[in-house]
């Protein structure tokens, strides 16, 4: 009976010392302006160091543990990102742009190993793997497309200081990876409840592929918590995006976007012109109603791991809107709303549905979001198939703090930068010198075929002034067979990456990420019909060549006379012979063996 | 007595050899003339088609209409409440607007000057992000606050107003969409895009604040009229003759004649019976508006940077209205909106016919080549000639045969008499005539700069002044240079056949890249191959001598071809003002790109002054 006693309480012990949530998922809601929702689902995982490398995998998956295990990654960020974020209209990027990427996909991690050339192996070797886990062609993802950034990241976990010293940073992106519902699915696979409870269920492939901006996360790192005596490992699968209210609300199998009918069209009465058929059109998008199931396409299903998780239920569902508005939420659930952050949070109910409904409001009011430090764009110039420039307009609106950065593009090796021509001008007045504005640089040109031209700018704007960066390139011509099959599109050229370096004063302050677009390069082209051509222009000749030279070699020419004429009965009479003759000799042997 | 040995090699000293070229030439000429009136013909001719599978044109639903009808009328209150005001005023109102309909919205100023004109202005644009693009790739409707002709393009602002509201509800956009509405047709739509690729000078056009992936097509609408039209009217030229890729005509007329069943002409062509006649016209009109090389409409600014860009014009009384245009529209740039590549695959290098027959450079390229050959040929022959020593006069030929002009000539055993005179070697005397060909050729600059600098109300005066000094010049360069050094025949010779090389070889070049212009030249300079020594064996050494009947002959021809003159003539002809074309030829050049004028003034004007001194009274 003791030992039972003490088996008993040694468990009891084993799982209040577990007793941390090993999984909790989060969704915020927060509506922007022109009638957008900013949805943001979080889902965290945990696992003991140990029982990871003892491969007892509960939350965290086994295909995706077993690769990182396999490849000796001991931190790993992988972005699937589409569409484009609006700094001016939307504000700074949810969660300081640090769970995001630039257009495609963007993967980065930090590989054990010896030297730098196993470290490369294990990256394509992590590289393949992840490819076949999320159904994207991240084993394009080569030599000439990783880098090793300098001072652009930083690991997030917690690693000791002799496993920091074998640890390589390779970085690698794909920005002309089309994200798709193929994504999505493993994606959602990846979680415990697997997209069919919890705020996963409502991840829907053509609601998500909508978005006007979205961006899936997937972060595996170790955290050393001091509260704790060992590591843990932690995986945090996120999933942003922007919807458009009005698109989303349209129905599944009629979502052309027709014009409304004459009498719903919402006009300007105030103008001079104003009749019925007149009606100059007032945007009231921002001042719609919505439901979680029109934006969504269906409600909550019920939470997820509600069993598992012991002590109080964490609220899954938050939404920021004025304290003011009024939001109507299903049965069963708990609502809890705080008064000095406008925030608005909820309990999911274990078992039933949940929805959110948000009728129309008097107000149109939208919470504003913080501003973005840095606003940053950029684009090509000059036009031709010889060369060009690339421009990077970097704004920084604050009035009286200077914005420090590293500035970081990877480019490909055909596009040959003149880094002597790099220049960055205050835009209102070009006079200011440049070593004030650009700190530093850190250039790995390029290798032709091997490796692209990395590029790394520490660059500090001043306050309320925009500084304009520019350098020339030459295009090189390619091979013929090195040209993807849309050879007249271009070439996509990464995204810049754009980190904001804490504020040194501010201890909480932490860093932030922008990325600006992908670029479209376009190459000059061969003729692709010329090898057919070549091939077609080369057998005439030499068939013809040859067609002569051997009639001009062997054929003889006799007079008419001369030819002997064909006739049948000296052919009959030749095949005869040689019957008789071969009949003779076979009579012959038998003579001689009667005999 | 010459001994003449009927061989090859005899031949090539055969006085007759060099009768043949000037007819070879003149056969060319005509060939090729005769060449481009047959390219109308069904045999010659090509049915046009798509060849970039991508476009699908026509295939999508349109949905612009119902209670767009009413914004559309909403906006052309608004548009019809800005005429005549300010165009710092008009741009702001219509960024205004755009940015009611939600999209963000920008203005550019710019201000030209040419011919003492101010051309200035104000656009205002507007950027829709595709909702699931990727910013890398653009497509642009423009519209001009007043159109070619002046008029204020009132629906057709009001139309691009619209649309930018009605595309910004579909999410199915691959590339962003610019909607432009420029101040003018001309000096506006070049401001932008060279502010948009960054090569603009800062003192003309501001830089764009708002920009977007690189330029994929550009469709420009145009409708004046304040009732409904009949049929839609295609501009397509662009600024010195280069043409936008063919699919992106047929894919609008596809999409007009064929989804819309709204008729489509084209060089103002309006009544188009498909006849040998019309073609042909059609195909005339082309190639003078291609020759000229300028800017025939806001579209034509886009074309030099390798964007395909094509003007649609509302005409004629009829029953189509606005919405039909702009269910075109819509198609239009759902088909822009298919294109995975820039477009590649169709041509480049046509002529049009009709709206749906053409020919591609293949085929019409040797009338232009075979004109510009013709004084390759004919400079061939003047080098040979100029190699020929001199023939004796055909009176004293026989009879005075003496001793001395007949040498022995020992050579493998053979013997041979042959007079002196054929063994003697002409040493050509270069460095006259190349000087003078290429004095004459830079100053061709002159004019150049004359004519590009001077105000408009002095234009016509000094295209006047120009053409009068044209007739005295030949003759004073004449006697200028006889008063330095002899002008001998040989000299003559090889300076017109280096001019004549020099022109052969140039619009032989030029007739790749603007096939028109060469051809025109070409015709326009194609006597200088037959002005000048004649090509027979009747020369002597002593001071050149053209029979007085073709002398004179020769330059009245020369001078009623004359460059100044076919431009007078020309703007007589079609009743345009001298001031206003020569105005509108300076404001090419300063702002548009345009280069007609360099190939007039620093190649034909020189070839044609050569010429013109070669047969002057003055030698």
């Amino acid at each position: 009976m003791r030992r039972f006693y003490l088996l008993f309480l040694s468990l009891l012990l084993a799982v209040a010392a577990t007793a941390d949530p090993q999984y909790e998922e989060h969704l915020h809601l927060e509506p922007l302006p022109q009638g957008l929702l900013l949805a943001s689902f979080n889902f965290k995982s945990n696992a003991t160091l140990q029982s990871f490398e003892q491969q007892h995998f509960k939350y965290i998956p086994r295909s995706l543990g077993q690769i990182l295990q396999h490849a000796r990654t001991k931190e790993l960020h992988l972005r699937f990102s589409s569409g484009r974020w609006d700094a001016e209209s939307w504000g700074a990027r949810p969660w300081d742009g640090k769970k995001e990427g630039g257009t495609g996909v963007e993967v980065w991690a930090w590989i054990e190993a010896d030297t730098g050339e196993e470290a490369s192996l294990r990256w394509i070797t992590l590289n393949h793997a992840l490819s076949g886990l999320f159904c994207a062609s991240l084993n394009f993802i080569d030599s000439t497309r990783t880098t090793r950034p300098v001072h652009t990241y930083e690991p997030v976990g917690d690693h000791s200081n002799t496993s920091l010293s074998n640890l390589h940073l390779l970085h690698g992106t794909l920005p002309r990876e089309v994200v798709c519902t193929e994504n999505l699915t493993p994606f959602l696979k990846l979680l415990p409840c697997k997209g069919k409870a919890g705020i996963s269920s409502l991840l829907n492939g053509h609601k998500l592929f909508d978005a006007s901006w979205q961006s899936m996360s997937i972060d595996v790192r170790p955290v050393c918590p001091e509260s704790r005596s060992g590591c843990i490992v932690e995986m945090e699968q996120t999933v942003d995006m922007v919807l458009d209210i009005e698109r989303s609300k349209r129905p599944h199998d009629n979502p052309i976007p027709r014009p409304a009918p004459a009498d719903q069209l919402i006009c300007d009465t105030s103008k001079s012109y104003s009749s019925s058929e007149a009606c100059f059109p007032i945007d009231m998008s921002s001042m719609q109603s919505w439901s979680l199931s029109d934006v969504f396409g269906r409600p909550i299903k019920g939470s997820c791991l509600a069993n598992d998780i012991r002590g109080d239920r964490s609220e899954s569902v938050c939404i920021s809107v004025p304290y003011e508005h009024q939001v109507f939420s299903s049965q069963g659930s708990v609502e809890r709303k705080d008064p000095s952050s406008n925030h608005r949070c909820y309990v999911l109910p274990e078992n039933d549905a949940f929805e959110m409904a948000l009728p129309q409001q008097e107000s149109q009011a939208v919470l504003p979001r913080p501003s973005p430090p840095l606003y940053a764009s950029r684009s090509f110039t000059g036009h031709g198939q010889e060369r060009g420039g690339v421009q990077s307009l970097l704004t920084n609106p604050s009035p009286n703090a200077a914005v420090s950065f590293t500035y970081f593009e990877t480019l490909p090796w055909f596009m040959k930068p003149y880094l002597h021509t790099l220049k960055a001008q205050i835009a209102a007045s070009p006079s200011q010198s440049q070593e004030e504005i650009i700190k530093s640089i850190y250039y790995r040109p390029a290798l032709d075929r091997q490796r692209g031209t990395q590029l790394e700018l520490q660059i500090s704007v001043p306050p309320a002034s925009t500084v304009r960066l520019t350098y020339d390139f030459e295009k090189a011509i390619l091979r013929y067979t090195e040209y993807p099959p849309d050879a007249n599109r271009g070439f996509d050229v990464a995204p810049a990456v754009i980190r904001l370096h804490p504020d040194p004063a501010n201890p909480s302050s932490k860093a932030v990420y922008l990325r600006t677009t992908s670029l479209l390069l376009s190459l000059p082209t061969p003729d692709f019909s010329m090898p057919y051509n070549v091939i077609i222009l080369t057998s005439t000749v030499i068939a013809l060549a040859f067609g002569s030279i051997y009639n001009l070699l062997v054929r003889r020419f006799v007079g008419a006379d001369e030819v002997e004429s064909f006739s049948l009965a000296k052919v009959k009479a030749r095949i005869k012979g040689r019957f008789a003759v071969i009949k003779d000799r076979f009579s012959m042997k038998k003579e001689k063996k009667t005999q | 007595m010459t001994i003449e040995a009927p061989t090859i090699l005899a031949l090539r000293k055969d006085p007759r050899l060099l009768k043949i070229p000037p007819y070879l030439s003149a056969l060319c000429i005509v060939i090729g003339i005769v060449w481009l009136f047959l390219l109308p013909l069904n045999e010659y001719s090509r049915h046009t088609y798509i060849s970039e599978n991508a476009l699908l044109p026509g295939q999508v639903h349109t949905y612009f209409g119902g209670s767009e009808q009413n914004v559309f009328n909403a906006y052309k209150h608004e548009v019809q409440s800005l005429l005549g005001k300010d165009p710092e005023v008009i741009a702001a109102q219509l960024s205004n607007i755009l940015r009611s309909v939600g999209l963000k919205a920008a203005t550019q100023k710019y201000h030209y000057e040419a011919a003492g004109n101010v051309h200035s202005g104000e656009n205002a644009y507007a950027v829709l992000h595709a909702p699931r693009g990727d910013a890398t790739e653009a497509i642009v409707l423009v519209a001009a606050w007043t159109n070619m002709d002046g008029e204020p393009n009132q629906s057709g602002v009001a139309l691009a107003l619209t649309l930018a509201r009605y595309f910004k509800r579909w999410s199915l956009w691959s590339k962003d969409i610019i909607v432009l509405i420029t101040s003018d047709s001309k000096a506006g739509p070049q401001a932008w895009v060279d502010a948009y690729h960054d090569e603009h000078s800062p003192d003309s056009a501001d830089p764009l604040q708002l920009k977007s992936g690189a330029l994929q097509g550009v469709v420009v609408v145009d409708n004046a009229l304040d009732h409904r039209f009949e049929s839609l009217h295609i501009v397509y030229d662009g600024i010195n003759g280069q043409l936008p890729n063919l699919d992106l005509f047929n894919s609008a007329v596809a999409i007009a004649s064929g989804q819309m069943g709204i008729g489509v002409s084209l060089q103002r062509m309006w009544k188009h019976g498909d006849s040998y006649r019309e073609r042909l016209q059609t195909m005339l009109r082309g190639m003078v508006s291609q020759g000229l090389g300028h800017a025939s409409g806001p579209h034509s600014s886009f074309i030099p940077y390798h964007v395909d860009a094509i003007t649609l014009q509302a005409v004629g009384h009829g029953w189509q209205d606005e919405m039909a245009m702009g269910r075109c529209v819509e198609s239009t740039f759902r088909s822009l909106n298919n294109l995975l590549e820039h477009f590649h695959q169709s041509f480049f290098f046509y002529l049009l016919m009709q709206a749906n027959r053409f020919v591609s450079i293949g085929t019409y390229l040797p009338s232009a080549m075979l004109v510009a050959v013709n004084f390759t040929i004919m400079a061939i022959a003047l080098w040979i000639q100029s190699g020929r020593p001199p023939k004796r006069r055909a009176g004293s030929a026989t009879v005075d045969m003496k001793e001395s002009e007949v040498e022995v000539v020992r050579k493998e055993g053979m013997v041979a008499l042959v007079p002196t005179a054929d063994l003697a070697i002409v040493e050509r005397q270069l460095f006259l005539p190349v000087a003078l060909v290429v004095a004459f050729h830079f100053l061709g600059a002159v004019p150049l700069y004359v004519f590009n600098n001077t105000q408009q109300e002095a234009l016509a005066q000094t295209l006047v002044f120009f053409a009068y000094a044209n007739i005295v010049l030949p003759t004073l360069l004449a006697i200028i240079i006889s008063g330095f050094t002899t002008l001998s025949s040989h000299r003559l010779i090889l300076l017109q056949c280096f001019s004549l090389l020099l022109l052969g070889m140039f619009l032989a070049t030029l007739a790749t890249l603007n096939f028109s212009l060469a051809f025109l030249i070409g015709l326009l300079a194609a006597p200088l191959s037959f002005v000048g020594i004649a090509m027979s064996a009747d020369n002597g050494d002593a001071p050149p001598e053209l029979g007085t009947l073709r002398k004179i002959v020769s330059n009245v021809l020369l001078h009623l071809l004359s460059p100044p003159v076919v431009v007078l003539a020309v703007c007589k002809i079609f009743g345009a003002d001298t001031g206003a074309t020569l105005a509108e030829a300076a404001f090419g050049w300063k702002v548009s790109g345009l280069r007609t004028q360099v190939v007039v003034c620093c190649v034909w004007w020189p070839a044609w002054l050569i010429g013109a001194v070669i047969v002057s009274p003055g030698l």
